[in-house]
């Protein structure tokens, strides 16, 4: 074990599968010398060499079409874009090529393409560098999405990503690069995909939450302890395969269900889960779903403002009390 | 034509009786005079025949709840009979609404204030959770107090509903032995708790107790009606008592002359039978003080006191004086049977004139009894027993018994009291006089 950030553990385990496999490379935006602006793949060019630590232009649909022919033609890219918020720029060859070539072509051709980079509030970067994605490529068939939430995790998550025969999503937050934590030094350490973890264990009110909004959650989770409600917090970690039986089953043990994340509420992931929750588990709640999420608007520049878009820790807890007619 | 099954009124003080258990299902047959329910007041637990023979075709009173004197509690009638426009003239039942459930004092410890719960006039709303929770507890969710939004039923409220699982008379027993009746395992409908589930937990208490102390039984119910109705005896007439021996000789002859006809008449028909003539001989003793004076009955309604598990019972035997042996020996039989089974009605035990009490089968040679108030005498009969006693100074046996007669000195005097017993003993040793 070493203690990373969340950054780190991602640079680590890039360098670590490089090492593993050569046909993984990587390329984005001024990741060679800069290694990226969040420091993920520092130093990797000294180690692998601009061949397969390649700068790219401000093009972005372009550079995420060369990854899906490169990953079609037999290699393992990942793909870094420097705001989550550009896959909008190259949302043809995400949903229209990458998520679909395998099923086009019968299953002979496979994209084992990583699509990652960070996104989310906490430095006012404003409307169209600070959106959370993950909800809209939940929707398409053919592409996964991870979400880790810890170093750990983003290690652990982004290893089987890269080993993935099928496109990810792979979707980390600004926020927590800095965040610091354990990661298995093992070079084939991995968490599968399509397996919630369960943050922490309570009885009266499951919170779902994910990314940034874990932490929210646990916080809340500590509010509510002290005022004697029990909350269980469950991450999913991928919503592309989404383990929703943790889920149910954690509902069947609480009878309550917030949903909170970062992306919009309408039409959210955690409008998804909500649906199959009470499709699946209706005769166990004993109070209406809850969905928080950011508001219908823009992502604002003003810090203080865009605080006030997205959900906060109070409404967490007040969510959760309303959830309990309490 | 569809017919209300209503929550009889059995005695002056009842409001409202609690129903046990039905005999028949919804849908299944009522025979006219055949149980069709149980029910329990605080006075004792009775079961009620169907009055008329047909379909049970709505139960609206299930089994546990406390219901008002005179509300429909069921509906008989034929076959697919339409019975919405009777339930449309029902009021929203009285039972089972959550107003009448206290609000649990786990939930008021909690800190909570339920909304006020009318009773609901609509559907009742409860969580899928909650259904699922009173599913669990075998609980009717529609019970428990909603403090949800609206009033909805939410898993809190059937976890922390303690159950009003237990009969008045239980809840009685139980306050006045200390005992918590949710303490109890419930064995009645629902796991409601019954007066024989207290009765079991204060019986499990006592093991654990120092049994020396002695046993506290509730003074309450029958009991306390006995009781009060004994201090008003003793309390409001002067009563004193006489006594004489009867030779039973020809009353053996006579019940022995009847067994071998096939015809079964008790030694006690005798006896009331003679005492229903003497009375009719003697109306100062058949009489009651009034404020407007002595009334002196023109009938004979003759009480005959019965003791059955719940305590002593005097069903009454009206118009005995118009009967004949026959018939006050079928009337006596029906009533002691009626007695035993708790299915008395009220006017089957009230209203009596004079009473007979006999303790000859308990071995008692005689005993003194104290008046059935309001009347003014009362007969206790001892048992019959050989003796040796001197007929025209020969000793020889004869089947004797004693009679007692108490009776009240303000109404009649002592020489008339024994007249009267004399009389009495005249018919017993002369019987074919009664027939």
């Amino acid at each position: 074990m070493s203690i990373k950030t969340y950054a780190v553990a991602i640079r680590d385990t890039i360098a670590q599968e490089m090492r593993h496999d050569d046909k993984v490379f990587i390329m984005g935006e001024d990741i060679e010398v800069l290694g990226g602006i969040f420091g993920c793949t520092r130093d990797l060019a000294k180690e692998f060499g601009t061949e397969r630590v390649r700068n790219t232009p401000i093009t972005e649909a372009t550079f995420v079409g060369a990854g899906v022919g490169a990953a079609t033609a037999g290699m393992r890219p990942i793909v870094e874009l420097m705001y989550m918020d550009f896959t909008y720029v190259a949302m043809d060859q995400i949903l229209n090529q990458a998520a679909k070539i395998r099923y086009m072509f019968g299953g002979k051709a496979k994209v084992p393409l990583v699509i990652r980079g960070q996104q989310g509030i906490g430095r006012g970067n404003a409307g169209q560098h600070s959106q959370s994605v993950e909800s809209l490529f939940m929707h398409i068939p053919g592409i996964k999405v991870a979400c880790p939430s810890t170093p750990a995790e983003a290690a652990g998550l982004l290893r089987t990503a890269i080993r993935d025969d099928n496109p990810v999503l792979f979707l980390e937050h600004k926020a927590l690069y800095s965040t610091k934590g354990e990661v298995p030094d093992d070079p084939e350490f991995a968490i599968p995909f399509g397996k919630a973890a369960i943050k922490k264990e309570g009885k009266d009110v499951t919170i779902v939450a994910n990314l940034l909004y874990v932490s929210k959650a646990l916080e809340a989770a500590d509010i509510l302890e002290k005022e004697g409600i029990s909350a269980e917090v469950i991450d999913p970690l991928t919503l592309v395969p989404l383990d929703i039986d943790t889920i149910v089953k954690s509902v069947q043990k609480t009878g309550r269900l917030i949903t909170v994340h970062e992306a919009h509420r309408e039409g959210g992931w955690g409008a998804e889960i909500a649906a199959q929750v009470m499709e699946r588990a209706f005769r166990y709640l004993d109070s209406p779903p809850i969905r928080l999420g950011a508001k219908q608007c823009t992502l604002p520049f003003n810090l203080g403002l865009e605080n006030a878009v997205v959900p906060q820790v109070d409404q967490i807890v007040q969510a959760a009390k309303q959830s309990l007619y309490r | 034509m569809a017919e209300k099954v209503i929550m009889p009124k059995q005695g002056l003080q009842m409001t409202e009786g609690t129903i046990t258990r039905w005999f028949v299902k919804e849908g299944g047959n009522c025979v006219s005079g055949q149980p069709l329910f149980e029910m329990e007041t605080d006075k004792l637990v009775i079961t009620i025949d169907a009055n008329v023979t047909g379909k049970l075709l709505k139960i609206l009173a299930l089994e546990g709840s406390t219901v008002p004197i005179t509300e429909t509690i069921a509906i008989i009638g034929q076959e697919g009979e339409d019975t919405s426009a009777l339930l449309a003239q029902e009021k929203p039942s009285q039972a089972n609404t959550p107003a009448m459930m206290p609000v649990s004092a786990s939930a008021q410890a909690a800190g909570l204030t339920p909304m006020p719960v009318a009773a609901p006039a609509g559907p009742v709303y409860a969580t899928p959770r909650a259904k699922l929770r009173a599913e669990e507890k075998n609980l009717n969710v529609e019970q428990i107090p909603g403090s949800g939004p609206d009033g909805l039923i939410i898993e809190r409220d059937v976890l922390a509903f303690i159950p009003q699982k237990a009969t008045p008379l239980a809840k009685a027993i139980a306050q006045q032995e200390g005992v918590n009746v949710s303490d109890a395992v419930g064995s009645g409908a629902h796991g409601k708790v019954t007066r024989a589930d207290v009765n079991a937990l204060i019986a499990a208490r006592k093991d654990t107790l120092n049994t020396r102390h002695g046993t506290l039984v509730p003074y309450e119910g029958k009991r306390k009606m006995i009781g009060d109705k004994m201090q008003e005896s003793l309390r409001t007439h002067a009563q004193l008592s006489h006594q004489i021996k009867v030779d039973m000789s020809r009353a053996v002859e006579l019940r022995e002359s009847f067994k071998a006809a096939d015809r079964k008449v008790s030694y006690n028909d005798f006896i009331l039978m003679a005492t229903a003539r003497a009375l009719m001989d003697f109306p100062a003793m058949n009489a009651e003080l009034t404020d407007k004076g002595i009334l002196q009955k023109d009938y004979v309604h003759l009480g005959m006191a019965v003791d059955v598990p719940s305590g002593l019972i005097v069903p009454v035997i009206r118009d005995a004086d118009l009967m004949r042996l026959g018939e006050i020996s079928a009337c006596a039989a029906e009533l002691a049977d009626k007695a035993k089974n708790g299915k008395l009605l009220p006017t089957e035990y009230t209203g009596s004139s004079f009473t007979v009490t006999n303790l000859g089968m308990f071995g008692l040679e005689c005993f003194v009894p104290i008046l059935n108030t309001p009347e003014s005498g009362i007969l206790g009969v001892g048992k019959i027993e050989k003796q040796a006693v001197v007929i025209n100074d020969e000793i020889v046996i004869r089947p004797m018994m004693c009679l007692t007669l108490t009776y009240d000195h303000r109404v009649t005097d002592g020489a008339p009291a024994a007249q009267f017993l004399a009389r009495v003993k005249q018919y017993l040793e002369n019987p074919f006089l009664l027939l």
